[in-house]
């Protein structure tokens, strides 16, 4: 794949936490990838798996969920929610021999700043890897 | 007393004088809150996680911290110390000196330029020095405010006339090196106290040989050390040579329990901070090898032992109970650690690093604090307060909290604040409030059925944005989106005339959704909401796109990248703006009476805190008579009456006007929600009866365990505290002399089925040991143990009691002490008992004249029963679980609901009265209020579609949907709905959707994003 | 927990159970299969009289709708039924319970060790006595009879879980040997206190079932290994799903679709004339119906791990694509990691309505 292929991560950031660590990244000026798409969600358990489905079907490359860390949650146990959608998404996307790797969930709390422009980079990389995501310039149904 | 006036001042930021005023402004007091430092926030932003539950410190006190801010009725004074107060209680004069920032708060948009370029470093306060700051900084870079401030001792231009390196890279012309201190004069009702606490400096202690070895460190340090955002960025190595250690070594009680150095009292969180750390540094780094040496863990707190066990058996964590003899240095700097076992055996082994598990004392200038003031200092320099009334200083009207009156950890810290709160209500003339923003009202725009027309403003925020990506291509760009009907870069959004701007832009051109493309949402989404506002549009149809915090400043490097991103993000926010419609907070009107359930301490402690704000409160109490345990209690550890206080306090309930008991009676069904509860129960004469009110407070107390172990059920030589302590109280002793008396604690606490401490227990047999002192001196006494955990300053009893001579072995669950009857066949026998002294390694045999057993303190069954009625939560234990064990320690999840005394975990009776003020301070927050606003972000059912499957009630954390039994739908309560949207992704058949996040308005977030044109279709 | 054999073939052997039933009024109504001998056509019935009894073929092989979405308001309505159910559709009925889509309290659930069905269209064509008669004798001795739907020879879950009554069908019934009648409930064995025939105390016996389960998973692997192929990514997934013309009788069909309303049917997923306009100049294409396969997969994270392999959605298919096949492979997948078996009982709670405070430690 070329170097200079950007992905584009669609990345749902819950509010309290992964939002905030992202912000602290900027703050702390930690240089990540341009390929991270922010999108804020109150929770990530706001996320519904049909939103990972969307975004991976209209061209994301890659998709970022951020939520707390479990037991961290803002709203309780919405992390734990999220979690186990995710693992059924994954499982889905692994039975149709989709690549799961294009879905992350990660639990970036609101100090972690660092953590956030890591993963940012880390996942960018893997996405590269990867490549484009076909849906990007081809309709899949 | 119309003098009264409706403020408090608060001095100190730290969690505790956060949550006092919070509390305070909720009620509609208005608050002002004084902070020496350039932040509110205290210590908690300085550590990494908290125990037991290892949540991120900053995630879960950020949100306060602003909530704080934005609160119309708090006024943060920084960098300002309170002088003195005069006058009378209710109606204080309070000079107040601010100190010059050099910054004008109102210009510095927080880019970091000035630091950048300051050419002075200092060591860094709020890291402790392991990194370097600026003479022109924040405090840390989530301080509160977030503007710079200069510190005016090492600023160049400040000394030396110099420099002024500052003010010429300022964009906004935000320096002023003119600024000068200023003095104001507050009139308050009442002040809040909560100074808190320094750590305790081992500097000086050559023993440890901190400063002297660098591999060395005080736990401060290593929870920096520990911190993903701290000096090291989480990847902890040594000082000395730059390596992650492989060994650390905690050691416990430095600058505590030492009588040697005047700090003859326990600092009560150690133990926990250095289990946490430990368990931290072992997810860091899963080989690495940490040893914790010890005299007792103290891990008396709420779940607080299920952690020190999985930090011992599941993270393998080692746990050494010695003395440190000594700690040299190795060339490698590693350190060689002497230690002594109880037995007497010395060990030498070699760590990476030690880690000091410091203490907390009090901070300096306290006692010049304490003077101007007029307030007096316990003998350890901590503020005074009695037992009875532990948020009272020496001088009415003037209140403590946190840790300034003795060492605590973050809830109790929560708890006395809002403690606090509830004495210094009653100097202030408190009525019910109607919400309002202290502003105008300003009459809404239908924008109903109208097309949307959005208006983009990108900021340069003068070079922070600018800088990197290409502004005015991005505004160029989004006139082309569709329905934007403006567009335009402006310099600073958030300045004054930017946001005239905007207001004058909604006007021109008929505007109804706004974009804006700067920051972050975080710190400025509210200002921008109430500028549309101020325009006639509702606060929500405004969308924030952050292409600062999250593009500019991440992506500095690569400034066409950072273009298309911040593109993207417009789209993005312009997609989500389009299906954007005003949302309403609705009133919920709020009940003013209160239910207590329990009429114990704890429940009419709570009681009279609200009654006396003016509130009518129902109490139930199962039993013919009030009171609760504290009947059994005859003698405090200070001397204080206990007796005494609960006479006066069952007076004070029973004569109160506002206050209705109902005793023998017990509670059929709660039903309702926040301000709208419906209680039905079985009054004294069995008759059915309803009330109605606006919040339900838990109080439901404990009981003592009922043993069947060491004879208890066999022998009238083997008895509990509290029967110990009533024949004290009576002096019916058992026939003969008593020579020998044996307590034996950790009476099913600490074990299976009752894996917690029971915390009292301690301190309760050293007061009913040094009662029998008192009273039988002659008595030898005897201690089978496995932790002492008088923490705080009861530790000085222990102490004396030690010291007295009493005798204390120490025990391990598998080699429990053994109890048998000297004559079996006597009841009056008196009992063997067999203790293993690990001192001198063998048996030792007893033949005691009483044996006192400190049993386990149980929750009361009807817990589960009243779980249920009211859908909140108990522990694994049976204790009822609060909303967050740190930071709301008397709530629920579920609002309106508080909680205080044993019902929420075991604790004694100042701790109990806290708590219960506490819980009343939180009730008075929902009860001066007529009503309350639900979310404007709230979930909502489209009833047409819902199938009734309840998916989304069983999600809910909050109780706030249900399904309806008649309907077959789901019913969402906007008063508890808290807007996480948990429900709204669960439900199969889109009939939930969460306002302001709807799936239309995500799905078009969606459509922004596909920018390839499409090369085929498969 | 006991039995009754009861010596006559287990076809009319059920006609004795049900007689008993609503003869003594232990029910109010008996739902079964029925063949429409006029016109050769099958359907579920409610039966209220006695004397339509008769009408039921209650064994019979066919699937004309899963019985558990008809039974889903009828159990609802007060009365006392016996419901005879295929293990799958008892399945479907627990999995709609949870989801508060019926009540078994009012239900007497008799169902049998199963065959399997006929595909819709085999037995829609004219007589199938002679079908049926075959099929009979096949299933008595434990095969597989070749005609039925593909699901059916790949399922694993013949033996009902958690039925009040459970008839020895498929497998276990020997020519000769009677109507073997399982009581596994005390709902059950109270209706059936005086029912005549021999009262014992056998226990159905997997063991003696091991053959056929063997078959079974043979034929799992075989119907799972032929979509293998095109489950291996996007194109792949377009081989199988290219085809779909957006009708949703898939879902309509499915017991665990109980939603009022499909997501993917509601405004939602209706996109207007502006939308396909902004779409068409972002992409310069369109595709109609739009979101075939995003309604495929969403489904399969809406229902997955609770489908049945009932295959009536493959069944009812236009064009012939095998839903079933897809759903019931990626269904095993997705119930395993939450250890989840569909219908087993309905205790067990359904995997996205909770969780456990430490699980896939390897995701985040």
């Amino acid at each position: 794949m070329n170097k200079e292929f950007t992905p584009r991560i669609t990345s749902f950031l819950c509010k309290w936490c992964s939002y905030t660590g992202a912000d602290l990244a900027g703050t702390s000026r930690l240089q990540y990838s341009t390929s991270i798409i922010p999108l804020q969600v109150m929770c990530s358990s706001r996320v519904d798996p049909v939103f990972l489905l969307k975004a991976y079907l209209s061209g994301s490359d890659g998709v970022l969920m951020g939520g707390c860390h479990p037991g961290d949650c803002h709203y309780e146990t919405g992390n734990y929610h999220t979690r186990r959608r995710f693992a059924l998404v994954k499982e889905v996307f692994d039975s149709l021999g989709l690549e799961s790797a294009r879905l992350k969930l990660s639990w970036i709390s609101a100090s972690e700043g660092p953590k956030f422009a890591r993963v940012a980079n880390e996942y960018t990389e893997e996405i590269r890897k990867l490549g484009e995501n076909p849906t990007r310039k081809s309709i899949f149904l | 007393m119309k003098n009264k006036k409706n403020t408090v001042l608060v001095l100190g930021a730290g969690i505790a004088g956060i949550q006092a005023s919070l509390d305070l402004a909720e009620m509609g007091v208005e608050v002002h809150l004084i902070e020496g430092t350039p932040t509110i926030g205290g210590r908690m932003p300085q550590l990494d996680k908290t125990f037991p539950t290892n949540d991120c410190s900053m995630c879960i006190l950020s949100p306060k911290m602003s909530e704080c801010a934005r609160h119309p009725l708090i006024t943060i004074h920084i960098k300002s110390t309170l002088e003195e107060i005069s006058g009378e209680p209710g109606a204080f004069t309070c000079r107040v000196i601010e100190q010059a920032k050099y910054v004008d708060p109102v210009k510095c948009v927080s880019c970091g330029l000035c630091e950048a370029k300051c050419p002075v470093k200092i060591d860094d306060e709020f890291d402790v020095g392991l990194r370097k700051t600026k003479a022109i900084s924040r405090y840390f870079l989530q301080s509160i405010p977030s503007e710079y401030t200069i510190n005016p001792s090492h600023c160049l231009y400040l000394t030396k006339g110099v420099c002024k390196l500052c003010e010429k890279v300022c964009p906004t012309g935000a320096i002023n090196y003119d600024d000068k201190d200023r003095e104001i004069e507050i009139s308050a009702g009442a002040v809040i106290l909560a100074t808190g606490i320094d750590p305790f400096n081992p500097l000086g202690f050559g023993q440890y040989g901190y400063h002297r070895y660098p591999n060395v460190v005080t736990s401060l340090e290593f929870e920096r050390m520990l911190s993903a955002s701290g000096p090291l960025g989480g990847h902890v190595v040594r000082a000395s040579d730059d390596k992650p250690p492989k060994k650390i070594a905690f050691l416990q009680c430095i600058g505590s329990r030492d009588e040697g150095i005047d700090r003859n009292y326990c600092s009560s969180a150690c133990c926990m901070f250095a289990i946490k750390q430990s368990i931290i540094a072992k997810e860091h780094s899963k080989d690495l090898d940490a040893s914790i040496f010890y005299m007792d863990i103290r891990a008396f707190g709420k779940d607080f032992d299920k952690y020190y066990d999985k930090a011992e058996n599941h993270y393998g964590v080692k746990f050494k109970r010695s003395k440190i003899a000594d700690i040299v240095e190795l060339p490698d700097g590693s350190l060689d650690l002497k230690y002594t076992f109880e037995n007497g055996d010395i060990q030498h082994e070699v760590f990476d690093l030690v880690v000091l598990s410091i203490g907390l004392q009090p901070r300096t200038g306290s006692r010049k604090l304490a003077d101007k003031l007029d307030i007096r200092l316990n003998k350890f320099g901590f503020c005074h307060s009695d037992t009875f009334t532990p948020q009272e200083t020496t001088r009415q009207g003037v209140f403590v909290c946190g840790a300034m009156n003795n060492p605590k950890d973050i809830p109790e810290s929560v708890v006395s604040a809002s403690g606090a709160v509830a004495g210094a209500v009653k100097f202030l003339n408190l009525g019910r409030h109607d919400i309002s923003t202290g502003e105008e009202e300003i009459i809404e725009k239908d924008v109903s059925g109208e097309r949307p027309r959005v208006g983009v403003f990108v900021c340069h925020c003068g070079i922070n944005i600018a800088g990197v990506v290409d502004v005015k291509n991005v505004a160029e760009m989004a006139k082309d989106l569709k329905n934007v009907e403006h567009s335009e870069d402006v310099m600073y959004a958030c300045s004054t005339d930017c946001l005239e701007l905007i207001k004058e832009r909604i006007e021109e051109h008929g505007l109804n959704r706004v974009v804006v493309a700067a920051c972050t949402p975080r710190t400025h989404e509210p200002l921008f909401r109430d500028t549309i506002s101020g325009a006639g549009l509702n606060p929500y149809l405004f969308e924030m796109a952050n292409i600062r915090d999250q593009c500019s400043w991440a992506h500095m490097n690569e400034p066409e990248l950072a273009t298309e991103k911040s593109k993207d993000l417009v789209e993005m926010a312009v997609g989500k703006a389009r299906n954007l419609t005003p949302l309403k907070r609705l009133p919920i009107a709020i009940d003013p009476e209160a239910l207590v359930v329990g009429g114990g301490l704890a429940g009419m402690t709570c009681a009279l805190a609200i009654a006396d704000a003016g509130h009518q409160v129902f109490m139930v109490e199962k039993e013919s008579s009030l009171g609760g345990n504290m009947k059994d209690i005859f003698f405090n550890l200070d001397g204080s009456d206990p007796q005494q206080f609960l006479a006066e306090t069952i007076r004070k309930v029973e004569d109160h006007p506002e206050i209705r008991v109902f005793l023998n009676s017990t509670i059929e069904d709660i039903a309702g929600y926040v301000g709208n509860f419906r209680t039905m129960f079985t009054n004294g004469s069995g008759q059915q009866e309803e009330l109605t009110h606006g919040v339900v407070v838990v109080a439901t107390g404990g009981s003592e365990h009922k043993t069947t172990e060491y004879l208890y059920d066999e022998s009238s030589r083997v008895i509990t505290q509290k029967e110990f302590e009533r024949m004290l109280q009576e002096e019916k002793f058992p026939p003969g002399k008593l020579r020998e008396v044996v307590f034996v604690q950790c009476v099913g606490s600490r074990e299976e089925g009752r894996m917690y401490c029971s915390r009292v227990c301690c301190s309760k047999a050293v007061k009913n040991a040094r009662q029998l002192q008192s009273k039988k001196s002659r008595a030898n006494i005897y201690f089978a143990y496995r932790d002492i955990r008088t923490y705080g300053f009861s530790e000085q009893y222990y102490s004396e009691l030690r010291n007295s001579g009493a005798l204390f072995f120490r025990y391990t669950p598998d080699n429990k002490p053994e109890v048998e009857k000297v004559h079996p066949d006597d009841p009056e026998s008196r009992v063997r008992v067999t203790l293993f002294d690990p001192v001198l390694e063998k048996d030792v045999v007893i033949e005691a004249d009483l044996v006192v057993l400190a049993t386990a303190i149980d929750p009361p069954e009807e817990n589960l029963k009243l779980a249920k009625m009211l859908k909140i939560p108990l522990n694994s234990d049976g204790l009822f679980l609060e909303a967050h064990v740190k930071l709301r320690p008397v709530d629920f999840a579920t609002d309106g609901i508080f909680v205080c005394g044993l019902a929420h975990s075991p604790k004694d009776m100042s701790e109990s009265i806290a708590q219960a003020k506490a819980a009343g301070s939180r009730a008075l927050t929902f009860l001066k209020k007529n009503s309350i606003l639900a979310e404007g972000t709230i979930a909502e059912v489209r009833t047409d579609r819902c199938s009734g499957c309840g998916y989304c009630e069983d999600v809910c954390a909050y109780a706030a949907i249900e399904i309806d039994p008649e309907e077959g739908v789901a019913v969402i309560n906007d008063a508890l709905c808290k807007g996480c949207g948990a429900c709204v992704a669960s439900c199969r058949c889109g009939a939930l959707d969460l306002r302001g996040f709807t799936n239309e308005q995500l799905f078009s977030v969606f459509d922004a994003l596909e920018i390839d044109a499409v090369e085929g279709i498969v | 927990m006991s039995s009754i054999n009861i010596e006559k073939s287990a076809e009319k052997g059920i006609n004795d159970l049900l007689r008993h039933l609503l003869g003594n009024g232990k029910v109010d109504a008996v739902l079964a299969m029925r063949m429409v001998k006029s016109s050769g056509a099958w359907d579920l019935a409610l039966v209220t009289d006695v004397k339509n009894l008769a009408e039921l073929s209650p064994l019979a092989p066919v699937m004309t709708v899963n019985a558990s979405q008809v039974l889903s308001n009828l159990s609802l309505s007060g009365k006392k039924i016996a419901a005879v159910l295929k293990p799958c559709e008892l399945r479907g009925f627990v999995e709609r319970v949870k989801r508060e889509q019926g009540s078994l309290e009012n239900l007497i659930t008799i169902s049998h060790t199963c065959g399997g069905v006929f595909p819709l269209d085999l037995v829609v064509e004219g007589s199938v006595d002679d079908l049926l008669h075959k099929y009979e004798k096949v299933v008595a001795t434990g095969e597989i009879p070749s005609n039925i739907r593909d699901t059916c020879k790949a399922c694993e879950h013949f033996i009902p879980m958690n039925a009040d009554i459970t008839i020895a069908a498929a497998g276990e019934c020997k020519p000769g040997h009677g109507c073997m009648i399982y009581i596994n409930s005390d709902k059950a064995k109270e209706a059936l206190l005086e029912c005549t025939g021999h009262h014992g105390n056998d226990l159905l016996d997997p063991i003696s079932l091991e053959k056929l389960a063997a078959a079974r998973a043979k034929e799992r692997e075989k119907l799972f290994s032929s979509i293998e192929k095109d489950c291996s990514g996007l194109d792949g997934l377009v081989n199988i799903f290219g085809k779909c013309v957006g009708c949703h009788g898939c879902s309509r069909v499915c017991p665990i679709c109980y939603c009022t309303l499909c997501d993917f049917e509601s405004a939602n997923f209706d996109y207007n004339l502006p939308y396909f306009e902004e779409h068409l100049a972002r992409k310069g294409a369109l595709r109609l119906p739009p979101d075939t396969m995003l309604f495929h997969m969403g489904r399969l994270t809406h229902m997955s791990f609770s489908c049945v392999g009932c295959g009536m959605c493959s069944d009812v298919c236009p064009v012939s694509i095998p839903v079933a096949a897809v759903f019931s492979r990626t269904g095993a997948k997705t119930a395993s990691i939450f250890d989840y078996v569909p219908g087993r009982d309905v205790a067990e709670e359904i995997p996205v309505m909770i969780f456990k405070e430490e699980e896939f430690p390897e995701l985040g």
